[in-house]
């Protein structure tokens, strides 16, 4: 009993943040991210035993968090497309250019359809390779890295396509 | 490697490891230049993708599963609480059934079961004898007196039958001790009015409140026997 207890411990502590930014990415909003992550330790507690290779643990419970996700829109659809989603998320201060920019990079991450970003916040993120995150998602090697391409070459182009300087010009 | 498939690689994987690619960056310091790009691309979304995670998510984590845990503790115990109340008692209602529950069916069976199993106490020609008062004073526990003595009274004693409270009377035969049970009645024996096997035979009277059965050899008339305890045997109520 005891030792589930710290195991389940240790992998909250050590995987806890990861999940949180991937479930984030899924869906865009702190608090949905917070409920999911919290659903699928859950499931993870409840599971643990069959988890025999720790080493497989992130991309096992990034399994878990997917379905738990895709059960959130069985569960109910909640019509976002009202909204421009850039706008949802992070609104905090900014103040360092280096913050601005974060900022600019995220909407325009969030922007990107979710077929290109989710293998590129697994590969970024969760530091996988094509074939791990080919297995996650259930899609074959060559169309993984082709999304990859797609994601980072939109980004770049969107980059490009930015004035250098932002912001607005008074006066 | 061409330069589109280099582009591709590196789009794909920006730490691609290939031997391929790596060469390829070596030979032409464009090629180099451009994955310096694209790696310099990729740090700034990794810095964009890490959004601040609450400081107590951590702990929210461990908290709902220490109280779901708790849950299905508490849970199990009441079921594991449940399932030791009905093992114990099935187990006392077994233990009740097989103490008090008799293994004999019939008066008749156990009467010559009870017989045999004292057959090697009472010798037939014995001299002791017990005397029609001590007998009547014994008798009384079953509101019975025996006008008359029987015959040659070798023993007479409370007994268990069948753990009931009896009175068991063994009397001088022929060749072989007569014995007689005086027995309250009772519903869990059922009344044999005569019974045998292949050395004994025997007889069940039946009064207001007690049987009286004679269990003796086959040279014995158990008639004469039955005839004669209905004739002195006087119940008070």
């Amino acid at each position: 009993m005891m030792t589930k207890q710290v195991r389940y411990e240790a992998l909250v502590k050590a995987l806890h943040g990861d999940l949180y930014r991937y479930a984030y990415w899924l869906c865009h909003e702190k608090q949905v991210a917070e409920d999911l992550v919290q659903e699928t330790f859950l499931r993870a507690w409840r599971a643990l035993d069959s988890l025999k290779d720790e080493k497989a643990a992130k991309s096992w419970l990034i399994t878990i968090l997917r379905r738990e996700n895709a059960r959130r829109f069985e569960r109910k659809r909640f019509d976002m497309s009202e909204y421009e989603e850039a706008t949802i998320t992070d609104t905090q201060s900014v103040t360092t250019e280096q913050q601005i920019e974060n900022r600019w990079l995220r909407d325009k991450i969030s922007q990107l359809p979710p077929e290109y970003s989710e293998p590129l916040i697994l590969q970024v993120l969760g530091g996988f390779s094509g074939e791990d995150i080919a297995a996650m998602l259930d899609l074959n090697k060559n169309t993984v890295m082709t999304r990859l391409f797609r994601a980072r070459n939109q980004l770049k182009e969107a980059l490009e396509a930015e004035p250098v300087k932002r912001g607005k010009y008074n006066g | 490697m061409d330069d589109l498939q280099f582009r591709r690689a590196i789009y794909a994987d920006p730490n691609n490891q290939d031997a391929e690619t790596i060469a390829a960056q070596q030979q032409d310091p464009s090629k180099k230049q451009f994955a310096k790009e694209i790696s310099q691309l990729d740090e700034k979304i990794k810095q964009a993708l890490h959004v601040p995670v609450p400081d107590d998510l951590c702990n929210k984590l461990i908290l709902r599963q220490t109280l779901a845990n708790h849950q299905v503790h508490k849970r199990k115990t009441r079921v594991h609480l449940a399932l030791a109340a009905s093992v114990a008692i099935v187990g006392g209602l077994m233990l009740n059934f097989i103490q008090f529950s008799s293994a004999y069916t019939n008066l008749g069976d156990y009467a010559l079961a009870h017989v045999y199993h004292e057959q090697g106490s009472f010798e037939n020609n014995a001299s002791n004898q017990v005397t029609l008062a001590s007998l009547n004073k014994k008798m009384a526990a079953f509101d019975g007196s025996f006008s008359k003595a029987l015959g040659n009274l070798i023993s007479a004693d409370y007994c268990r039958f069948d753990g009931m409270k009896s009175l068991h009377l063994v009397y001088q035969g022929k060749t072989s001790p007569v014995t007689v049970f005086v027995v309250p009645k009772n519903d869990q024996l059922n009344f044999d009015s005569d019974f045998n096997d292949k050395q004994l035979f025997g007889s069940s009277l039946e009064f207001s409140h007690s049987n009286i059965i004679v269990v003796a050899d086959k040279n014995e008339s158990l008639d004469q026997w039955q005839q004669s305890i209905s004739d002195t045997v006087n119940w008070s109520i």
